[in-house]
């Protein structure tokens, strides 16, 4: 500790410091606005929405936005459907890709590499252009509203990313610990779930994450592919509450507030552990 | 540990309610399932829920459910569904160009059958937009039309009492808005849609309702100087100063807004705006609702509309249940209809049977307007297939940003709509 | 020649063991990948050669789609494509260099450091649709924020004719001279403006993304590696310039990769912010492939954009990685 203080030949200006703290300042207000702005749009009405009073507190708070968006207890059903989808993506997810990283960074063959690359390529695909050809696969498997109907779509849409992430992770762990479980009598069976899974849990809470922030503001595979209430995530609910031409914008606020907060909640008490899991998943990838 | 638990409790979870979800539904009940875009805040809601309940307590045979969509959302919806052959037995559609797709796709099941039973009540004029071939294949529920809506607060400030009636005294009385520093009309840019409730209207009483029906449909071209002096008639407006120049960034929400809390001296739009006006209750006393006045007499005339029934229900071929639901579809019609006329959410297609004084003020004064009428031509976004609309409309958005007059309006559109 | 045999048996059937477990490790990845990704872009292709609704029959119509794409000025195909491409560059040459100055600035280890993180991360996590009502309301002629702001800088005083009086002159009512408006700015219905506007809330949205993954990148740097800068009397930027950024090179080359490819696929918040408008302006291959196919029942000419994006977001990917390799 002394040596350092000692041994520093520069210091820095001393202006400079209130100056990247004041920058600070005004991009965290820039970045917290929009948090306020739309707890503040769930309490009023069409009128201070539209032009009355914008940005300021509300006049009248309307918590009764909030029972309005509650209608019929169906954003109950929607909050279940988007956490039952997005946790059985996570494991979909999660299998698919620790079981496909395995065979192509441990297990020595040709074309590993090139199917790797392959693999890829779904970095690349915008999730747009697929609407119609997956939709009518899912047709023809009669697949169509059901929890799979989206849990598929969205599974396959980060894997990608996720054998990506793995790779990095996987890369890490020592070769001797396969030679160890091999010595130990362990087939590749034996070594993947004796070695392997057991040291991949930090890559996958970081996988899982990724592929919950891919899946749970979804929308157009969402509102395509399930028509029933029982089935419908989150945002293709929140869709609903638009008007063709009404729209009452507060329930809608209110709508979207409960949507965002629960994951903004998450996010406060488990920052560290998101921010680290993207990190992770950077440095490795 | 902990976290695995919580996974396994929530995959569990999901296939309980996976294998519970398979088994629902009554037996001996013929199921049949709608899709429709009346959303928890769309102005039908109210009607189509007072409808679904009068009907299906008539029919306790029948095991009905239905899903309600966002308008834009809901197009892609059901076409990837008609694509697939996978459509509901009864669903939400607009007339014309829209249901003809599916119509040659084959898709939908003919009416003609079940329409016998209920052509007393529902004039067969109300069927033209939904029938293809001669044949029919839509029940319309309610129709609007293109109203001019006052108010009637700032035109006093200028002296009218009265919406004026030439086009003359139109002129003058916007002039006169103007010079008062008020905004003549509010129209939202951002939703060309919106931008041809104006144009179309103008063309039709410049260059009358037959010329403008045919290029519709397609009878005719867009080559016709009379709509080019027409589009150059609406241009002139815009560069007079008479819309507001803030509108080409505002959608067509926020137009509404700024038209009710008094931005604005008229704002011409459907007249399913009848019920929103009238739930307001501080500015329902201050709106009017009149028709569009004449410019060229010798090629138009007052009675000659923008509008016509569009929303329309349908019933799939690939239905189990084709019969029923079209029976089905041809009752509901009726009472979303007028549920839908006594809650100001558009006019009847189907005659009334029922008490209409309770109809609010400015939806009837719509009803008289209808009732003189003598020509209808459909709004252009829905008479014109998907295709041609949508150049139409991004050529109308040129016309409103000035991008292109009269002529180059015509002569775009007869180049690149086939 | 005996035990040789045997020997070569075992090992065929080892080989084919070996096989069958590795089909099984890959095989569901790979059904999931092929089924949901790699079947819908043949499928694509195929469509995108055939006039078609997306309903009816379809006609097979060759290239035609492909070349009508590129040559019809009713698409505007050229223009959404530079868009993209604009995009791109201003993600690498703004929104990079803004992350990565967050990241240096947070990665040197300063008071407050994590909450700092935390709130620049923040909007990654909102939809979309709150992002894109949110600026909308930002950018309102009327009644906007940003207008509101405007109206309240005064720029220039100046006498009028009279002498006396003293005419203000707002920030607006510069801007709006300049963008040719009338009363005041439209930020997002003038088509010489609505682009940028659009753009500015996209970069935004993802800074923090970005910078959290160079963050972490910064925190990797060793101690030890800084300190012996220092020791040799580098200033604080020499240290970033010449021993911070050579170490998370990797980090920013996939960064870019994905700000390019994300600026190629970007959808959503120009959808909800002007759908394109006005005049095709903001339009964006992703915005035109879903009028295409959904609005103007082009199926078969919004697969041709569709096939045409994956190809461009790949050989993106390919040319940004061997850029970086050719550095090294």
């Amino acid at each position: 500790m002394n040596e350092n203080e000692i041994y520093k030949v520069k210091k820095t200006n001393p202006i400079i410091k209130p100056i990247i703290y004041t920058l600070l300042t005004i991009w965290t207000l820039i970045n917290i606005f929009p948090i306020y702005w739309m707890f503040t749009f769930s309490l009023k009405d069409n009128a201070e929405i539209f032009g009355d009073n914008i940005a300021g507190l509300p006049k009248n708070w309307l918590w009764e936005n909030y029972a309005r968006a509650m209608t019929g207890g169906k954003m109950g059903i929607y909050f279940l459907n988007s956490i039952i989808i997005s946790a059985a993506t996570i494991v979909l997810t999660l299998i698919a890709a620790v079981m496909a990283t395995y065979a192509m960074s441990r297990i020595v063959w040709k074309g590993r590499k090139i199917m790797n690359k392959f693999f890829m390529l779904g970095l690349t695909i915008p999730i747009h252009s697929a609407i119609l050809p997956v939709y009518m696969t899912l047709k023809n498997l009669h697949q169509l509203n059901s929890y799979q109907a989206l849990i598929i779509p969205y599974s396959a849409f980060s894997l990608a990313m996720a054998i990506l992430i793995c790779m990095g992770f996987m890369d890490d762990i020592p070769k001797e610990l396969d030679e160890a479980a091999k010595i130990d009598g362990c087939g590749i069976w034996g070594t993947f779930f004796k070695v392997i899974v057991p040291l991949m849990t930090p890559a996958l809470s970081t996988i899982g994450i990724y592929t919950f922030l891919q899946c749970w503001n979804e929308l157009m595979f969402a509102n395509v592919f399930n028509s029933r209430t029982q089935y419908k995530t989150l945002p293709a609910g929140i869709n609903e509450l638009f008007g063709t031409h009404t729209t009452d914008w507060g329930p809608v606020g209110a709508a979207l507030v409960l949507a965002t907060f629960p994951t903004l909640l998450v996010y406060v008490f488990l920052s560290k552990k998101i921010q680290s899991s993207f990190m992770a998943g950077a440095i490795k990838g | 540990m902990k976290r695995r638990l919580i996974a396994l409790a929530l995959a569990a979870v999901m296939v309980l309610s996976a294998a519970a979800c398979g088994k629902g539904g009554s037996k001996g009940k013929t199921k049949l399932e709608m899709w429709c875009i009346a959303t928890e805040s769309d102005s039908n809601r109210k009607s189509y829920e007072l409808a679904i309940a009068d009907v299906t307590a008539a029919h306790p045979e029948i095991d009905f459910t239905w899903e309600s969509f966002e308008n834009q959302s809901y197009k892609t919806k059901i076409k990837a569904a008609v694509a697939a052959d996978e459509m509901p037995d009864i669903f939400f559609t607009w007339a014309c160009a829209f249901l003809g797709d599916f119509v040659d796709a084959g898709r939908v099941y003919c009416l003609d059958e079940e329409y016998k039973n209920w052509s007393k009540e529902l004039d067969v004029k109300m069927l033209t937009n939904s029938t293809y071939n001669g044949k029919h294949y839509g029940v319309p529920t309610t129709m609007n039309i293109v109203g001019l809506f006052a108010n009637m607060d700032i035109l006093k400030q200028v002296g009218y009492t009265e919406v004026p009636g030439t086009y003359k005294e139109f002129i003058e009385c916007c002039d006169k808005l103007i010079k008062a520093g008020y905004i003549p009309f509010g129209c939202a840019g951002k939703e060309t849609w919106c931008v041809t409730e104006y144009l179309e209207s103008v063309i039709e009483k410049s260059a009358g309702a037959e010329v403008l029906n045919d290029i519709f449909l397609g009878k005719s071209t867009w080559n016709n100087k009379d709509v080019a002096d027409a589009v150059d008639t609406f241009q002139a407006m815009v560069t007079k100063g008479y819309f507001d120049p803030n509108g080409m960034a505002l959608g067509n929400d926020e137009v509404k807004a700024n038209f009710m809390k008094g931005k604005y001296a008229f704002y011409m739009n459907g007249t399913w705006n009848c019920a929103d006006f009238a739930k307001n209750a501080e500015f329902f006393p201050k709106v009017k609702v009149a028709e569009f006045p004449v410019i060229n007499a010798d090629k138009s005339q007052l009675g000659q509309l923008i509008g016509g029934p569009s929303d329309t229900l349908a019933v799939a071929k690939s239905s189990k249940n084709a019969k029923t639901a079209a029976a089905f579809a041809f009752e509901l019609g009726k009472e979303i209809c007028h549920y839908g006329y006594l809650d100001g959410c558009g006019l009847p297609a189907w005659t009334p049977y029922y008490d209409t004084s309770s109809v609010n003020a400015l939806t009837r004064s719509v009803a008289d307007i209808v009732a003189n009428s003598n020509f209808m031509v459909l709004f252009g976004d829905t008479a014109q297939s998907a295709d041609s609309a949508n150049i139409y409309l991004s050529y109308v958005e040129k016309v409103y940003g000035c991008q292109i007059d009269g002529k180059g309006f015509i002569a775009g559109l007869a180049k690149d709509i086939k | 020649m005996r035990t040789s045999d045997i020997t070569s048996d075992k090992n065929r059937k080892k080989e084919i063991m070996k096989g069958l477990t590795i089909a099984a490790f890959l095989a569901p990845a790979l059904l999931l990948f092929v089924g949901v990704l790699i079947a819908p872009i043949f499928m694509s292709t195929y469509y995108s050669f055939f006039d078609w609704n997306g309903m009816g029959s379809r006609t097979f119509v060759g290239f035609k789609n492909y070349a009508e794409l590129f040559t019809s000025e009713d698409f505007k195909f050229g223009l959404a494509l530079r868009n993209s491409l604009l995009l791109a560059v201003l993600s690498v040459f703004i929104q990079l260099p803004l992350s990565l100055a967050l990241a240096l600035a947070l990665g040197k280890g300063i008071k407050g450091e994590r909450g700092f993180l935390s709130v620049f991360f923040a909007p990654v996590l909102i939809s979309t649709v709150v992002i894109g009502q949110l600026w909308l309301k930002i950018y309102n002629p009327d009644y906007g924020l940003l207008n509101a702001a405007l109206r309240a800088i005064a720029v220039e005083k100046t006498n009028d004719p009279e002498g006396n009086v003293i005419v203000l002159k707002t920030l607006e009512d510069v801007l709006v001279k300049w963008s040719g408006d009338v009363k005041d700015v439209l930020w997002l219905g003038n088509q010489k403006i609505a682009l940028g506007a659009a753009f500015v809330p996209i970069l935004w949205q993802y800074v923090g993304y970005h910078m959290l993954l160079m963050y972490a990148g910064v925190k990797g740097v060793p101690v030890d590696l800084r300190e012996a800068a220092m020791l040799d009397g580098a200033s604080a930027g020499q240290v970033n310039r010449y021993i911070v950024l050579p170490y998370i090179k990797p980090i920013i080359k996939i960064s870019v990769i994905f700000a390019v490819t994300g600026s190629l696929k970007s959808f959503d918040l120009i959808y909800v912010l002007t759908n394109g408008g006005p005049f095709h302006s903001t339009e964006v291959p992703s915005t035109l492939m879903i009028s295409l196919m959904f609005l103007r029942n082009r199926y078969g000419m919004g697969s041709t954009i569709a096939v045409i994006l994956i190809i461009l977001c790949f050989a993106f990917a390919l040319l940004i990685g061997a850029a970086f390799r050719k550095e090294d």
